[in-house]
């Protein structure tokens, strides 16, 4: 189980997480709406440990994130994929993908490779295993991020508005990746703005609003009149998101 | 023959303070290039006291001139703590100094020129600051420092020059020897110069060529 509890964190003066409360238990596809500068990259670099919390706990299967001893273990567990990609530009497709399962899950290189390979077939990238970053398009970097967080075999999958660098066509190649893995039984905090897609793929949608977690709420009940839409806040920025 | 004509022992003279010249340069780089990315990895991991220590001894070193360093290091230290300084280690000494707080400053811009993104995803996957540093950080700092550190390793030879007037009988020296005894000055700097321009050009091609494959993941690719 990842829970979030009672979250606090702030840069300065200005808080950005206030009091977050959130649980994804295995199996589950939990997405995170709320607009801009709500705090959702936030959370999840809470969660990756890549920010320090101001207050509350992130514990990931029992692993208390804030501790260093076990914030290693909790790192184990979980993979995040990036807006940016944030693919090491030194390393070919490969590398970048084992990387990390050898230096960190100490696994044979050659078995971490074969598996490698196999990832980057299943997403159609199978004649792009030696290229460097720099010599693929947007989807096809993202397509390697995934892999890349995929072959760590995490139990929880962060994603963080994966495709919102990238064009109509490429964000659909890669949605496709997204929803066959939460067909498959993969666990995943899914932030986004592609508010349909989350629609066909959460069990729960949580929405954000300036640091503060506003609802938390079975997918289905998240879209109703009675439910998220009865909040303001969820109804206008749903609206504006139709519109664009 | 006469006393001042050249001999073909001059053309032995002038190999041998190459070999001098060449033989220090590549000793105090050496040096200088092991204590320099060190100091740059002990900033990397932000140390207390040894940090702003070292970035201290880098702005001594980067703003005196080499000869007054050379001078200290041969002259002053030796009569200041009655120790006993060969030419040869003044000048090791000196150089390997020198070159350190210049790599020094190579390494701090080549390692923060690693996005940051980068080393975010990293940690985020688990890799220890060692790890980040070692698979991430130094690959890509070596290919962006390949260029600066050529410049200034064809620097630091001339420089080495400097080490003569404390009689190390280097390129330069031998040319003061062979210049007082045949009185051709124009043949014998015209040649010394000679030999430091071809050394300075072949380590700007090893540069290159190291460049060339430290940089083959680079999207640049000339305009
Ligand atoms: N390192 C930082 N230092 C200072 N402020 C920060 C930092 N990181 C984020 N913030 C601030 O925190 C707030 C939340 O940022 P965050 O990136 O989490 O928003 P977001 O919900 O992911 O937005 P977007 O949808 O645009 O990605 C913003 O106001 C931002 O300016
Ligand atoms: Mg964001």
């Amino acid at each position: 189980m990842l829970k979030v509890e009672n979250v606090k964190k702030a840069f300065g003066a200005a808080t950005v997480l206030d009091g977050v409360n959130l649980t994804v238990s295995p199996g589950e596809v939990v997405s995170i709406l709320g607009s801009s500068g709500s705090g959702k990259s936030t959370l999840i670099r809470c969660i990756n440990g890549l920010e320090k919390l101001n207050g509350g706990r992130i514990v990931i299967d029992d692993f208390d994130v804030a501790k260093p001893k076990e914030l290693a273990e909790a790192r184990k567990r979980s993979a995040t994929v990036f807006q940016l990609f944030n693919l090491y530009p030194h390393m070919t497709t490969l590398q970048n993908i084992a990387l990390a399962p050898v230096e960190v899950l100490k696994r044979p290189r050659a078995e971490v490779e074969q598996e490698a390979r196999a990832l980057l077939a299943s997403v159609g990238l199978s004649d792009k295993v030696d290229a460097y970053p720099a010599h693929l398009s947007g989807g096809q970097r993202q397509r390697v991020g995934i892999c890349r967080a995929l072959a760590m075999k995490p139990r929880y999958l962060l994603l963080d508005e994966v495709t919102s660098a990238l064009d109509p066509e490429m964000t659909a190649e890669v949605l496709a990746i997204l929803a066959k893995l939460a067909r498959e039984g993969t666990t995943m905090l899914f932030v986004t703005h592609e508010v349909d897609f989350a629609r066909q793929i959460s069990n729960r949608i949580v929405f954000l609003d300036k640091g503060v977690l506003l609802v938390d709420l079975p997918t289905k009940k998240f879209f109703a009149a009675s439910g998220g839409l009865a909040q303001p806040r969820i109804a206008q920025f749903l609206s504006k998101m139709k519109k664009d | 023959m006469r006393y001042g004509d050249f001999t073909t022992y001059d053309l032995l003279l002038l190999a041998q303070g190459l070999g001098v010249t060449v033989g220090l340069f590549l000793v105090t780089s050496l040096i200088g290039l092991v204590i320099g990315v060190l100091w740059g990895v002990v900033r990397f991991y932000r140390i207390p006291l040894l940090t702003p220590l070292i970035t201290f001894i880098a702005e001594l070193l980067k703003n005196s001139p080499v000869l007054v360093q050379l001078f200290l290091v041969f002259f002053g230290f030796p009569a200041f703590f009655h120790l006993n300084v060969t030419p040869v280690q003044a000048a090791i000494v000196t150089l390997s100094a020198n070159t350190a707080a210049f790599i020094y400053v190579i390494a701090v811009s080549a390692i923060e020129s690693v996005g940051r993104e980068q080393i975010d995803a990293a940690r985020a996957f688990g890799l220890s600051r060692w790890q980040v540093l070692r698979h991430v950080i130094a690959p890509q700092a070596a290919a962006f420092s390949i260029g600066p550190l050529t410049a200034l390793l064809v620097n630091q030879l001339q420089v080495t020059s400097l080490i003569s007037v404390i009689g190390v009988m280097d390129l330069a020296k031998i040319g003061a020897t062979l210049n007082l005894r045949t009185l051709k000055p124009f043949i014998v700097w015209a040649v010394v110069g000679l030999l430091y321009y071809l050394t300075a050009k072949l380590i700007a091609a090893a540069g290159a060529r190291y460049e060339t494959r430290l940089r083959r993941f680079s999207e640049f690719r000339g305009l």
